[in-house]
């Protein structure tokens, strides 16, 4: 499938529940709610004209205004990817595991809320990953995050 | 042959006679300083720099380092890349299982002061003095293989200089 048939056939079959994102990258981007991302994900995996079987990654963004969780979905059938988007709020930043779905999910989902504190509801082991054993200085990825020991980078020209 | 040239420096020799004289604290020393074997111990890319350096162009065998597998017996530890404050215990460890004397190169900006990791980062350690005490520091991102020699030079340098009094402190 082309990347613009993809692009008609996911819009058409989902429509109310994935949203194209304008952003000129290449892959294609959906933005999808938090409340849906199971339902979706499990679709889009079993689908056969789409076949999403692997999860490449689950990355984490602080925007200072909210909190976003974008999945990279590839298919090893069709050859394809995706890009899912799902949007928080930023006080209470929470969204469902997608474990059942695709089990390698489990540790990027740990690592997302280690370090952006992004809450994972129905997770199985959501402890701490990377970080050393006895961190305790809170989720240091986030934008309003510091430490006695960090130093910001100083603005150009200070 | 090295050391039979360089030999009537340290020693006196008695006229007549085969028999030299020295002090065991030049023989001792100069004998530390020419086999300072160290520990293979690489977590960034100076790591390649030091694997170069041990290679056949730069031939870090001639000046008496060879590298080791164990702290052990190692004398010497070449911090080769950044450490992390989750690799900071394991150094640390790394280090206390070395046997006395000890001597520690810290070998690119990142075991100076943190590096390209100095701002932004809360996952590196600024500086790997902060865990173990630092003979040498080689700046440099990363340093080249003759940085690294002249460090290790200025380290034999080092080591030939010390008093066997400094033993007891």
């Amino acid at each position: 499938m082309t990347k613009d048939a993809l692009k008609d056939y996911v819009a058409g079959h989902y429509e109310g529940k994935l949203t194209p994102l304008d952003t000129g990258r290449f892959d294609l981007w959906f933005e999808v709610k938090a409340g849906d991302l199971v339902e979706v994900a499990q679709s889009l995996r079993d689908d056969e004209q789409l076949k999403f079987d692997f999860l490449c990654n689950i990355g984490g963004v602080d925007t200072t205004e909210r909190f976003e969780a974008v999945y990279s979905l590839a298919s090893t059938v069709h050859k394809h990817r995706i890009d899912l988007k799902v949007v928080m709020s930023h006080d209470a930043p929470e969204v469902d595991s997608v474990q059942q779905v695709w089990p390698g999910a489990n540790w990027f989902e740990r690592e997302m809320w280690e370090l952006y504190g992004i809450n994972v509801k129905n997770h199985d082991n959501l402890t701490r990953f990377l970080l050393p054993d006895e961190w305790d200085q809170g989720h240091p990825m986030r934008k309003d995050w510091d430490a006695p020991d960090f130093i910001r980078m100083p603005e150009p020209g200070q | 042959m090295g050391i039979i040239k360089k030999l009537p420096v340290y020693a006196e020799k008695v006229p007549g006679g085969g028999i030299v004289t020295t002090s065991i604290e030049k023989v001792l020393h100069y004998g530390q300083a020419c086999s300072v074997w160290y520990l293979l111990f690489g977590t960034a890319c100076c790591a390649i720099e030091l694997m170069c350096t041990g290679a056949a162009r730069y031939d870090f065998d001639r000046l008496g380092m060879i590298f080791r597998a164990t702290p052990r017996q190692s004398d010497l530890i070449i911090v080769a890349g950044t450490i992390t404050k989750k690799m900071a215990p394991r150094l640390r460890r790394l280090y206390d299982q070395m046997a006395e004397p000890r001597y520690v190169i810290a070998m690119g900006g990142c075991t100076v002061s943190g590096g390209p990791f100095y701002y932004d980062s809360y996952a590196v350690e600024k500086g790997v003095d902060h865990i173990i005490p630092v003979d040498v520091y080689i700046p440099g991102c990363p340093p080249r293989p003759e940085s690294l020699l002249e460090g290790c030079l200025n380290l034999q340098k080092k080591i030939k200089q010390q008093k066997l009094s400094d033993w007891q402190k």
